[in-house]
This record gives C-alpha cells, structure tokens and sequence, in this order.
C-alpha cells in the first residue's frame, strides 16, 4: 500500500493547497481591496434623504387653530402578504370609507395604492394589518376652510406658502428639513435606520394671529348676508383694536362667492366717511371756532368748475353739523381754511397713501396725490373724500389713531410667535407700533365727539345699538369703474368706533355697488355693523371689556365738554386681552333658549346670538330643532346646536 | 499505538462549532428575507436547528456502528438514491417535486424536503469505496478495474445534470474519481477518460447547457446570465467590505436583498462580511484542520474500504467546502454549493454530519486495533 500513501497524501496536498489559495484570494479581497468593496457598499446601499420639518400651525388670538400640519398616509396594501384577504379587505373598506367592491378590485392589482390622504385615527385599525404599509405624509390643513381664507393663504404642493400669511410667514413656519441616511435593500425598500438620521427636522414656529375667530366668523356671516341682501358686487369688514392695532376679523368676499384679500389690495374713494380727517386738520391747526356756523347755501352751491350739493341742506353749520349731516357744502368751506400743504399733511400723517405696513404679502398703497399735482378742484374734492383712494385696511387704522388718542398704529395680523411645542417658548409678541402722533389728544377726544354726534343724529344713527354709543361716520362714494364714474353706482362704507367714549373696537364696513334698497351708506353699511356689533356682545368669548362698557355707558357723552382731561400718552382703552368674562362683566345668569324653530338658520343663528348663545349649525335649510330645546335654561354663552330640516350629507 | 481519541474529537468539535455558526449566520442572514415573503423571522432557523438535532442523532448512531455496514449497503444506497434522482425528472411528480427557481431539485417527503443530489455525493462515495476495495488491484485495468466505475458513475451524473445541477454533477464525478486515485487506477487511464469523454461531454454538456440556459432566463428572468455576474459582484462587495475585522455580527447588510441565497449559496461571503478576514480564516482553518484529521483517520484505516471511503468523505467535506468558497470569492463560475455544516439545507447538514459520523466510526476502529 506503498503507492496509495503517496496518491492519500498528493489529494489532502492539494486540498490544503486549494485551501490555502482561497485564504489567500481572501486576504486580497478583504485586506488589500477592502476599503474599495466598503465604499462600493455604501454607496450601493444607503440614500440620503430629506427628513420633513413639521410647519408651525396658525391660530387665532384664542389659539383656536386655523391652519395645521398633521401627518397624514398614503395607504398601499401588498395582497400577496395579506393573512386574511377577504376580512382584510373588508377591513380597509371600513376603516378608509371606500366602497367594499372598490377594495377587493384594487386588491387584485399586485399592489393596491389608496391616495388619500387619511388621517391617524382612520388608519389605526389597520396599521398592524401584515401587508398594509402606511407611507406618512405631512398636510396641511384647515379645520375651517372659509375663515378668513384669503387673509389665511394657502400652501402649494411643495408645502411651502404660496399666498396670504401662509406666505408671509413661510420663513418662519416652515421650519428646517432634516437629513437622514436610510439603507435600502436591492428592491430599493428602505430601512430606517435612527442611528443614521445627519440632522432631525426642526419643527417651525407656531404662530398665533391677532384674529379672533368669533368676531371673523361674526363679520363673514354678516357680510354674506349684507351682501345677499342687498344684490351688491362685493364688500369687506375690517375689525380692529385701536389700543394696539390688531386686526380683529378682516373678511372680504365677492358676489360670485370668491373671496380675495380685497380688504387689503382693493381702494376705493371713501367719500364721506374720509370728512372726518379733513375736521382733524381744521381742529388741529385752530382754523375753526368752537360754535362758528357757515351757510348751508340751501344745498346747492356753485363754484366755478362745479356745483356742490347736500342732501339734507341745512340753513347753516357748525363743524359739528357738517360731520353730522354729512354736508358737502360746509366741509368745502371750512376745508378752504387749510392749505394743500396742511391739508395734505393731514391726510398723509392718518397713514394714506402708504402702505400700513401689515404683514401680508401684497398691500395696495391708494393714491394721494401730492399738491404739486392738485387741480383747482381737488383741494375740494379732498375735503369730502374723493380724489384719494384707500384701502379698508388704511381705513380702520386711520380711525383707529382716532380712537387711540391720536397715534396711529400700525395694523397687525400676528400677536405671537412661538417656538415649535417641546419648547414653545414666545420668540415675538407683538407690541403697540406707533407710526406717528396724527392729532393730538385733545383734537382726537373732539374727533369722537364728532363721531359720536354723527351716530346719535346723524347719518350713522343706524349703525347704533340700544345700549351702548358708538361714534361712527357713513361715506356713500361714487364708484370709479373704468377710470369714470359710473353712474348708479356707489361704494357704501361705515367706520365706527366702539364704544364711543372708550373705543375698545374699530369697524370698518364697505359695501361695493349695492343694488337692492338704498344705496346710502345708512342703510346699508350701518346696521351690518350693528348687527356684527350686537352679535359681538353676545358672543362669549370676544375680548370686549363689558367691564368698562357697562359701568360706563350710563354717563356716556352725558357731559361731553366735562369730559375727564385724558393723560397725555395714556391709552384710551386698556389692553387686551383682558379677562373676558368676570364675574361683574357678565353675570353667569341662566337663560331660556328662545324657540327658533321654523326660522331660517341665519336668522335663528342671530337669534340665539342676541340672547347671548354660542351656535353650532348642523344641516342646511330651516330651523328644525335645538339642542338643549326651545325653552330649556341654560347658562348665557352655553352652545346651542342648531339642526337643520334637511341634514348635513 | 498512542492515544489517538483526540483526532475523531476534534473532529465532531469541528463539526459542532462550524453548525452553532452556521445557525446564527442563517437566523441573521434569512430573518430579513423571509420576513418580507410573510413569515416568521426565525423560521429557517429554527428548520436547521431541527435538521441539525436529528442529524446529530443520527450522526452519533452512525460513529458507533461498525462502517462495514457501509459496504452491505453501498448497492441499495446507490439505487435509492437514483431513485430519488429519477422523481424530479419526471413529468407527474410535480406535487412532490417542485419547481424551485427553475430547477426540480427537491423531493418532498411529507416530513423533510431532501436534495436528491446532496445524498448522491454521499452515496457515490460509499459506492465507489466499496467497489474499488473489492476490486483490489484490478483497479488499475481499465476494463475490469475502471469501466465499470464510469458505466454507474456516468448515468447518475447525468442525471444530476438533468435536474439542472452541473456543479452537483461535476463534484459527484470528482469524488468517484478521488476515489478511484487514492485506489490506485492509473493516471493514464483518467488521462485516457478525460481525452476522450471531455470534448464530447463539453459539447453535449455546452449544447444543453445553452438551451438549458435559456429556458432558465425565460422561467425565471432572475437566473439570467446578469443575475449570476451580480450575485458575485455582490458576494465581493459583502467579503470586501468585511475588511480584517468584520461589520459584526449581525451587522451585514447585503443580505438585505443584496446577496441572494445569503444564508445558504452565499454564506461564506456574509460570515466574511460580519466577521471580516478573521472568520474567513477561522473557516478556512476548521476545514484545512476537518480535511487534515480525516487524512490522518485514512492512513490510519485498517482495511482499504476504510481508507478509501475516509478519503472520500473527506474530500467530500474539503472540495464541496473549496468550490463554495471559490464561488464566494469570484474564483469559481457562480453555481449552487453549499458550505458543509454552514448553509442552510436540510440535506446538506444531514449529509455533512452522517459523513463526519462514518469518519468518526472509521477512526475509531482504528482505535480498537
């Protein structure tokens, strides 16, 4: 057996040989090549991808959220990994509310792929289902799409702002995306991996808007119905607070129902409600005596380009008379004691012609002209209103430095900024930003007192409420369409201050070419306002210090000359917010729930409004029930359902 | 004569370590894959686990009998075995014999999927051993001594061939004819069979194996001729990316999809992944040390059955172990081998064991004398 040791030993030589290669093939691959295969692995097998940073939600003043962003899914469903098809099937059926035939349709797809996007609560039966893959995305969302839309803005597909605030804003809310490295295997599914994440998202900053979205909701509805009433092409609400400038509610709306930011980009010749501004100039420079009258020339009187006409003449006017009545005739000749510069410089210091500086992403500047490029007649026409175009927005902070002693602020839409929650500490809050002293205190406590005169027994008397004063000016202005005046058409807008002694609130209401009815400003833009103004008060929650207004509205304007010397600089009002209901502002006193049923939802909506109700509407058409029922007592500003006779679909 | 215990010791300690191994490497390696095809992660390991008890069994049942039993056998082996091989190949067995990735190389009996051709190895072995011991001397004429060899050994390899398994086939025609060496047959006769049967084979062996290739392609689009050159470019880039010291384990990642058959056709190149130039040498060095002891147990042998069918089990460990981790490391043309005791398969770790047993059994007669 010599011979087969020899060949025993050759075979193991050789194995051992090609063992010994392989080790070597080994250590060339692994030791001397290896870093190579390594980078050739990573980058084969990971991907790098963004990491979306949540955006900061918007809410209004009360931090009712008006835009946010949730993560929401895409739902894909693999049938091949399915333990139960058929009660899978019927389980997703349930679960994203798509009809059941539809899902078992899409299951015989190799993968079935519902869009959405579905919220977290409708995907959670079936997120532990094998062969369900839930692929998160972040939505931006609006719990109520119709309030203050325009104001609002929307995103874009990429999620960043496209208009309104959203793009304002969109710096600060949209946060930072992250960075992460994924593995992915050969079908390029991909792994998280947390230990690899480069750079987590950072969330962006949370804002909250001056808004408050009773009062929002308030002027909307109002608006839709002045509107409707009236068959007008459009118009906008302005609610603003005087002491610090803070839009309240901005809703603007188009007769086709579209609602651009018209409050902030659309002017318009505001007519009489701007006459107050010229008697700011005449009071500040002294160019009037207390109790000096001028004629009311019998309500016509001709000039040399042009004769000027009252509707309501008057023999003859003090300043007082002039804004009460609204006399063009009065405001012409006493505005012919200033000249264009001063004249001008009034104007110019309530803020017109400027852009007010409000943070929305386009802002119409109106047109006031400088003297240089007057015409015989525009100092004139200045004095009543005409020949200047203002924005609404412009409007209400003119009268706000009105009701804010003279200083004019510049208008706000963002109250807060706040870092994203796990912090969320306050980065900005907003503070008071004076423009300029426009008039003095004294000539601005005057101004009211105009104001108010015109409320009590002027054209504004419509605009009043049965329990407080408010000071308030109409303005019924031809409309320039075209670059002319078209004839028949009127913009009819109301500026008030409320209350009138201590304005807590500014409202401006504008009304563009209302057909049916009247078109004066008395009868149309007047009791829109009171009726937001009634509604206001009732509302619960609207941050209107009832404190100061009940205890005060007895002696209101009782003794306007002894009036009380107010500090200079003081504020008129005190800041908000303030505690909106205390226990002596309003008494939580039990009420009966009127019997609405029957009635239009709108009219049964202002109904429980008036008795001091918070409303919510279920269904369409009229008044069927409410919930608790007619009759039933009930703590004033408790909710109360309204239901429809035909129910929401 | 020394103690020599410490050789058929060492030898199962070989075998129990290189299968504690490969069962953390097939749990690590095929969690992921079949996780995503909608089972339990552990499921194939918790198989081999139980593929290893029961081999282990039967292992140890096989080191205690006298390995004569082998040769009684050797016939019947053979014929069962060509049985198994014959199910897959024809048309009706398709419910016990399924197609798996474009090949029928599993017959289904009830309990346990087995791979005909794994046992073949075996079996050819025990039969080659047994018929070269009887032939003595005779081995080395051709007529008496190698014909009949290539007049068994021929049909049962093309058989393999059929299933399609040609490296199956190849190795089993490689062992006979280790065999048949270490016997004595003479050099110029394998010259002979080789000058003469090789290009005919080549040819008829190139003919099926294009038509074979596309029918492949055509079945299964993932076994095209791209899909065997990324298999190993894949299996490169796992031993490469190893370096000296490994990812760790369990750190691999080209078994996430990357590597097909990570746990079993490719599991020399993840234990290379994870464990980096070190494993790969402590793999190496279990098998050269396996390869070593069980030349050591075959000049030990007291007869020449022992001495053949010791070096033919072992050559049955050592070049299956070569061509697999040939193929991992680009070396070899990419074909379906498994690594004794490491890969996943039922059949293979059952052969390994049983295989490892008659070597203990071999060793140990020769202990007694």
């Amino acid at each position: 057996m010599a011979r087969p040791l020899v060949r025993l030993q050759a075979i193991v030589g050789v194995m051992l040989l090609a063992l010994l290669v392989l080790l070597g093939r080994a250590a060339e691959v692994q030791v001397v090549q290896g870093h190579r295969w390594a980078a050739l692995a990573t980058a084969g097998r990971t991907e790098q991808v963004v990491l979306p940073a949540r955006r900061g939600a918007l809410s209004d003043r009360r931090g009712t959220p008006i835009a946010v962003t949730q993560e929401t899914y895409h739902v894909g469903i693999a049938p091949n990994e399915l333990k139960d098809p058929a009660g899978d099937a019927l389980a997703v059926a349930r679960a994203l509310r798509v009809p059941a035939p539809e899902v078992r349709r899409s299951l015989r797809q190799r993968y079935a792929y519902f869009g959405g996007p579905y919220g977290a609560a409708a995907v959670e039966p079936i997120r532990a289902l094998r062969g369900v893959h839930l692929e998160p995305v972040l939505n931006r969302f609006y719990p109520a799409p119709g309030l203050a839309g325009a104001v609002i803005g929307r995103v874009d597909d990429d999620g960043r702002g496209a208009s309104g605030l959203e793009r304002t804003l969109d710096s600060l809310v949209a946060g930072v995306p992250g960075a992460a490295v994924v593995l992915k295997d050969r079908a390029g599914r991909e792994y998280v991996s947390p230990a690899r994440v480069i750079a987590g998202p950072l969330a962006g900053n949370d804002v909250v808007l001056t808004l408050d979205a009773e009062l929002q909701e308030i002027a909307q509805r109002a608006l839709d119905e002045a509107l409707r009433r009236m068959d007008a092409d459009g118009g906008d609400v302005v609610m603003l607070d005087p002491a610090t400038g803070e839009l309240l509610a901005v809703a603007s709306r188009r007769r086709d129902g579209s609602a651009r930011p018209s409050a902030f980009t659309d002017t318009f010749e505001p007519g009489s409600v701007a006459k107050i501004f010229a008697a700011a100039g005449l009071l500040a420079l002294h160019r009037v005596l207390p109790g000096e009258r001028v004629s009311g020339e019998g309500g016509r009187w001709k000039l040399l380009d042009r004769t000027i006409v009252d509707e309501e003449p008057l023999p003859s006017l003090t300043l007082a008379d002039a804004i009460r009545v609204s006399s063009n005739i009065a405001l012409v000749k006493f505005a012919k004691r200033l000249e264009p510069a001063e004249q001008y410089g009034m104007l110019r210091d309530f803020g017109f012609g400027a852009p007010t500086g409000v943070e929305f992403p386009s802002e119409a500047t109106g047109r006031l002209r400088a003297p240089a490029q007057w015409t015989r007649p525009s100092a004139a026409s200045l004095a009543i209103g005409y020949e200047l175009s203002v924005t609404p927005l412009q409007l209400a902070a003119a009268y706000g430095a009105i009701a804010n002693d003279g200083v004019l602020l510049q208008p706000t839409l963002i109250r807060e900024i706040r870092s994203p929650p796990p912090g969320g500490s306050v980065l900005y809050r907003h503070r008071p930003e004076p423009v300029r002293r426009a008039v003095t205190p004294d000539v601005a406590r005057r101004l009211r007192e105009l104001l108010h005169g015109a409320a009590q027994r002027g054209t504004g008397e419509e605009g009043t409420l049965a329990t407080f004063q408010i000071a308030a000016k109409t303005g019924t202005a031809r409309r320039v369409v075209g670059g002319r005046y078209a004839p028949g058409e009127y913009t009819a807008s109301f500026a008030a201050l409320f209350p009138a002694d201590h304005p807590q609130l500014v409202v401006v209401v504008k009304i563009d070419n209302p057909r049916k009815g009247s078109y004066f400003a008395a009868h149309t833009a007047a009791p829109v306002t009171r009726a937001m103004l009634q509604q206001a008060l009732a509302a619960r929650q609207v941050a209107l210090d009832r404190a100061r207004l009940t205890d005060e509205t007895p002696v209101a304007l009782a003794t306007p000359a002894a009036a009380p010397e107010e500090e200079v600089g003081a504020p008129a009002v005190l800041p908000w917010p303030l505690p909106p209901d205390s226990a002596r502002a309003a008494p939580s006193t039990r009420r009966a729930v009127p019997d609405v049923t029957g009635l239009p939802l709108r009219d049964a909506v202002r109904t429980l409004h008036r008795r001091g109700f918070r409303v919510v509407l279920k269904g369409f058409g009229v008044t069927h029930h409410t919930w608790p029922a007619a009759g039933d007592s009930v703590a004033a500003g408790a909710t109360v359902t309204l239901f429809g006779s035909r129910p929401s679909p | 004569m020394t103690d020599r215990r410490w050789e058929t010791r060492l030898l199962a300690v070989i075998a129990a370590v290189l299968i504690v191994l490969g069962l953390a490497e097939v749990y690590g390696a095929s969690s992921l894959v079949t996780t995503s095809g909608g089972t339990v992660g552990a499921r194939l390991a918790v198989r081999q686990a139980a593929a290893a008890l029961v081999a282990g069994i039967l292992a140890t049942v096989v080191a205690r009998l006298d390995y004569h039993v082998w040769q009684r056998w050797a016939w019947r082996l053979l014929a069962a075995v060509a049985f198994l091989l014959l199910i897959p190949l024809l048309p009706f067995t398709h419910p016990i014999a399924p197609t798996l990735n474009g090949a029928r190389r599993w017959v289904n009996l009830g309990v346990m999927a087995l791979q005909p051709s794994e046992l073949a190895k075996f079996a050819v072995v025990v039969w080659a051993a047994t018929l070269a011991a009887k032939k003595g001397e005779q081995i080395r004429t051709f007529k008496l001594g190698v014909l009949p060899f290539l007049v068994i050994v021929a049909p049962l390899a093309g058989l393999i061939f059929l299933e399609p398994n040609l490296s199956m086939a190849v190795l089993v025609v490689m062992l006979a004819g280790i065999v048949m060496f270490a016997a004595g047959a003479r050099i110029g006769h394998f010259l002979l069979v080789g000058v003469v049967a090789l290009p005919l084979l080549f040819g008829a062996v190139a003919a099926a194996q294009y038509r074979v290739a596309r029918v492949l392609t055509f079945l299964n689009p993932g076994a095209a001729p791209e899909e065997a050159s990324w298999q190993i470019k894949q299996s490169l880039i796992g031993l490469g990316s190893g370096q000296v010291f490994g990812a760790g384990f369990g750190q691999g990642q080209q078994k996430l999809g990357y590597l097909p058959y990570a746990y079993s056709d490719f599991i020399f190149s993840t234990i290379g992944e994870e464990f980096g130039f070190l494993g790969v040498l402590g793999v190496v060095l279990c098998f050269g040390t396996f390869v070593w002891i069980g030349f050591r147990i075959a000049r030990g042998a007291p007869d020449l059955f022992g001495q053949l069918l010791a070096v033919g089990l072992t050559s049955l460990i050592g070049v299956t172990a070569a061509l697999h981790i040939g193929v991992s490391l680009a070396v070899l043309p990419a074909t379906g081998i498994t690594l004794p005791f490491l890969s996943y398969g039922g059949s293979s770790l059952l052969v390994a064991l049983v295989a490892t047993g008659v070597l203990v059994s071999i060793g140990r007669a020769r202990e007694r004398v």
